[in-house]
């Protein structure tokens, strides 16, 4: 049974005589509970695979503690530690056929021959391999898919404590790649390994974790459900990276939740009560709706705001417009998704768009806004 | 963890442990035999080697005795001349092989490179016994010239090592102007003459320029085994000293270690000044040539060019194959001074086993035994400065690399310098100081191939292998060794054949008792025995020659690639 593995106000700086040094990680404390799938999120140079890797070892932190249950794992060094990796590149040995690439973890614990065959033979059936054991080839003759099972299968044959995986789909192709997240999802939860799964796909992360933390800079910004980030962002910067988020600007006015976007007679309001703004009436904040809380039309009515139709994409379930709107009341085009094709409605048209009543975010307005 | 106590907090210091052993012998054997002969090159002549001596008499003398400023320009003539002629012949070959349509390609790329693993000195002999006082060539083109009142001069002095340098180095140019006019990206090309540009001008603007980085290094590479290169002057100088030749003059007519130790630091400044300056205006223009989406390379498909390309390549290739075939044939006769050699007989064969069986084996033991040795400190010190980055890791490279670049009679110099007269090592023609010698000479050419093996190889399959557990000495073994192997290999094929054939260094450190074969067939041409001599070269190039062979086709390692390395 694995136990809870807790960071303690983990801080990595880079000190690269060459270059100025990079604060990678700053103070970055939070537990993944036991037998839980942890994704760590985040744009390149979040810190996320630096996170990863100093849990492996293979980075020593700054400052800060590492913990596995009650033991401190910090300066145990890496081949010490009980974890089972896959890299994104897999990392599967040439030289050694899969047979011996899955054992080798078994082989530097001097595991006996006999139980070395068992153990290999039943990770190869749980990850689906084991036709493939049969014939026994190189790694290198595998499709991506196969190569990704062996890796692992080797992380996992010897009952590691915490499994680690480092953007382990980023090397398969698209449908793979989703096919192959569940099947790491249905074998994590089969050997309950307290799990560790880096990513800079928010899909993926949202589909695959029980929990996500979104980093940024070094820091953690949001830890949470997939629903629980989707729907109560903390920050701007979460809400525009988990899903997409059209942002205006405003200020609170009257009670704390409502807001008035700059310039319009309009009022939006929200109704979660994690979503307000604690800000005193004429705060400025950042007026957020997603593109399924927001709507086109052809007509105007008293709380909608003109724009231009740029590019309508179809993309399945909805249809995505993309809407221009005045650069006093937001910076950046509207993405809006209709469940149909509005009638009427063309490229190039001006039309009108409005937030539906009651949804919608508020955020600080001092928090830059980054795109994915 | 949860089912294992840690055995150990902190550090891991065994890899330190296994890295001291090399480290210590590279600093016992060459960081402290070139410092000791920069030191010594400051000393005055004849004077014991103590900061009580110091004096710039060593460098006066060079530049004032006229024996020493002739040698000290003959070295700049022939470095200059033999880098201008291969340039002159090998850019034009390289582009008629990866441009011209002509028969054979492949057969002019293989035997292109025998002159480069000929060792040079025999091609020097061979020359000689072709274009020498009495030479076969040189009497029938004197016949042919003699009506217009020609005569062409004999091969001693700096024409002929010019002549001869270069035939031997041009490879180095055609290989690498081959590669690089046959791996140019096509597209490049052929968007210029989309946009109308004429074939002159695309090779003017675009091909050139981006070549442009391999033909420096080609040419530094030249540059730098010619200045550097023994054997053919001291077989062809006669009255001509260049500053290798008069570095072992020096020691074995004088033994003026402090001399010698000052010409040997003059050498190393022009190389290491040519080196700098190569850097400086070459590096700054590298460019990504090289197309993964490879579009067939136009080729020219009219007539008159094809005609002449076969024809300039033909001639090249002959003329610089004449002293392989020439050594053939002398082997099978006693004399060879008019236009037909004389004597036929199989006793320069037949005497091998009884009067060069210790020279075999000696070449054999000592080729072997340094590679062995050579191979472990090379891949170990290639693994330390690639994988542990240690501080300092551009310096180490840099003094590993400096032996590929030393003359070997500097290298020789160095350790007769720092190890004469103390009791650290015997030096008195042991088999242990030609070991030791070969391998810091050597070492190169096992590190360059294993780091450029360590590069390709991607981090993570040494991380995973640590993550599952296994300690430092078990990923190395299991791991790295095994996916490097093909780096170590040829660095090592490289290195044991061109051992095989090592004069300049030897030359100054064997004694009787650990004579080598191309010294004996260094002694045979001085005495006059050319028959000997061919023959003991035929035995020495077909065993070379086998191993070249074998390497190239049994897999990844290429004696070409290896050379390209410098």
């Amino acid at each position: 049974m694995s136990l809870n593995l807790s960071y303690q106000g983990v801080n990595k700086i880079f000190n690269d005589k060459t270059k100025a040094a990079v604060h990678a990680l700053r103070d970055v404390s939070f537990t993944v509970n036991p037998g839980e799938l942890f994704c760590l999120l985040g744009p390149s140079g979040c810190g996320k695979t630096t996170l990863l890797r100093s849990t492996a070892g293979l980075e020593t932190i700054t400052s800060g503690k590492i913990m596995y249950g009650d033991t401190d794992i910090t300066t145990i060094p890496p081949f010490r530690r009980n974890i089972g990796m896959v890299f994104q590149s897999f990392a599967l040995y040439p030289h050694m056929n899969i047979f011996e690439n899955v054992a080798y973890g078994l082989r530097v614990r001097k595991v006996p021959e006999a139980e070395v065959k068992r153990k290999v033979t039943e990770v190869m059936e749980l990850v689906g391999l084991q036709d493939e054991l049969k014939r026994n080839p190189s790694p290198m003759g595998l499709s991506g898919g196969q190569q990704q099972r062996v890796a692992i299968a080797r992380a996992l044959v010897y009952d590691p404590d915490i499994l680690l995986l480092d953007e382990p789909l980023a090397n398969l192709d698209a449908k793979l790649r989703r096919y192959m997240r569940a099947e790491i999802r249905r074998i994590q939860k089969r050997t309950n390994i307290t799990t560790l799964f880096v990513t800079h796909d928010q899909e993926e992360a949202m589909a695959i974790g029980d929990r996500l933390a979104v980093l940024k800079l070094g820091v953690v910004e949001q830890i949470g459900t997939s629903d629980e980030l989707y729907n109560k962002p903390e920050n701007a910067f979460v809400s525009n990276f988990i899903g997409k988020m059209n942002f205006f600007s405003g200020q609170i006015e009257g009670s704390c939740d409502s807001a008035r976007i700059n310039g319009r007679p309009i009022i939006v309001s929200v109704d979660h009560e994690k979503n307000r703004s604690d800000g005193m009436p004429g705060t400025k904040v950042l007026i957020g709706a997603r593109p399924e809380q927001m709507e086109v039309s052809s007509l105007a009515s008293s709380n909608s705001i003109e724009g231009k139709v740029g590019i309508i994409q179809h993309l399945g379930q909805f249809i995505r417009y993309e809407v221009t709107v005045p650069c006093n009341v937001s910076e950046k085009t509207m993405e809006i998704d209709m469940p149909q094709l509005v009638p009427g409605i063309k490229e190039g048209d001006e039309v009108f768009i409005s937030i539906k009543s009651g949804k919608g975010f508020f955020f600080p307005q001092e928090v830059s806004v980054n795109e994915q | 963890m949860s089912n294992k106590k840690p055995r150990m907090k902190g550090k891991d210091i065994t890899p330190f442990l296994v890295f001291f052993l090399p480290m210590l012998f590279l600093c016992i054997f060459l960081f402290w035999p070139l410092l000791n002969t920069l030191l010594r090159a400051f000393m005055k002549m004849g004077s014991k080697f103590s900061l009580d001596n110091l004096s710039l008499q060593g460098f006066k003398r060079i530049f004032t005795m006229p024996i020493y400023l002739s040698s000290l320009k003959n070295s700049f003539i022939v470095g200059i001349s033999v880098t201008v002629l291969s340039l002159l012949i090998g850019v034009p070959m390289g582009y008629c092989v990866a441009r011209v349509r002509i028969p054979g390609k492949k057969m002019i790329l293989s035997l292109g490179i025998l002159p480069v693993i000929m060792p040079s000195f025999i091609g020097a002999f061979s020359w000689i016994i072709l274009l020498g006082r009495q030479g076969t060539l040189r009497a029938a083109l004197n016949w042919m010239l003699g009506p217009l009142g020609l005569q062409i001069p004999s091969i001693y002095g700096l024409g002929g090592i010019i002549f001869c340098m270069t035939m031997t180095y041009y490879p180095f140019v055609f290989l690498l102007a081959e590669g690089a006019f046959g791996a140019a990206n096509a597209l490049l090309e052929d968007s210029a003459m989309l946009m109308g540009a004429s074939r002159a001008h695309i090779m003017r603007t675009i091909t050139l320029p981006l070549i442009l980085p391999s033909l420096g290094a080609a040419s530094l590479l030249v540059f730098i085994r010619a200045i550097g290169n023994f054997g053919i002057p001291a077989i062809l100088g006669g009255e001509t000293y260049v500053l290798p030749t008069l570095i072992y003059f020096r020691i074995n007519g004088f033994w003026d270690l402090n001399g010698a130790a000052s010409i040997a630091v003059v050498n190393v400044i022009i190389t290491g000044t040519v080196l700098y300056l190569q850097k400086r205006l070459v590096s700054k223009r590298q460019y990504e040539v090289v197309s993964s989406a490879r579009s067939q390379i136009r080729q020219h498909e009219n007539k008159g060019a094809r005609i002449f390309a076969s024809i300039f390549c033909f001639i090249v290739l002959v003329t610089s194959l004449l002293p392989q075939i020439t050594i053939v044939i002398m082997s099978f006769f006693t004399k060879w001074t008019g236009l037909f050699p004389e004597g036929f007989t199989l006793n320069n064969y037949l005497r091998i086993p009884k009067n060069s069986g210790h020279e075999f084996f000696n070449s054999m033991f000592l080729s072997l035994v340094a590679t062995f040795l050579t191979a472990i400190l090379g891949s170990l010190v290639a693994y330390i400065t690639e994988r542990r980055k240690p501080k300092g890791a551009a310096v180490l490279d840099m003094a590993i690399m400096a032996p590929f670049v030393l003359p070997g009679t500097v290298v020789s110099v160095a350790l007769i310098s720092a190890f004469h007269n103390n009791g650290i090592i015997a030096l008195g023609g042991t088999y242990t100081i030609i070991i030791i010698s070969y391998m810091i000479r050597r070492t190169p050419y096992v590190y360059r191939s294993v780091v450029a093996s360590l590069t390709q190889l991607n981090p993570s399959l040494e991380e995973a292998s640590t993550i599952a557990g296994a300690h430092w000495i078990y990923t190395f073994r299991r791991v790295s060794v095994p996916l490097i192997l093909p780096g170590i290999i040829s660095g090592s094929i490289l290195t044991f054949s061109t051992l095989l054939q090592e004069l300049s260094t030897t030359i100054l450190l064997y004694g009787a008792k650990t004579r080598t074969v191309p010294i004996q067939i260094y002694s045979a041409v001085n005495e006059g025995l050319l028959g000997q001599a061919s023959a003991l070269s035929v035995i020495l190039l077909l065993i070379v020659f086998i191993i070249t062979y074998i390497s190239n086709h049994s897999g990844k390692a290429s004696l070409s690639a290896g050379l390209k390395m410098g």
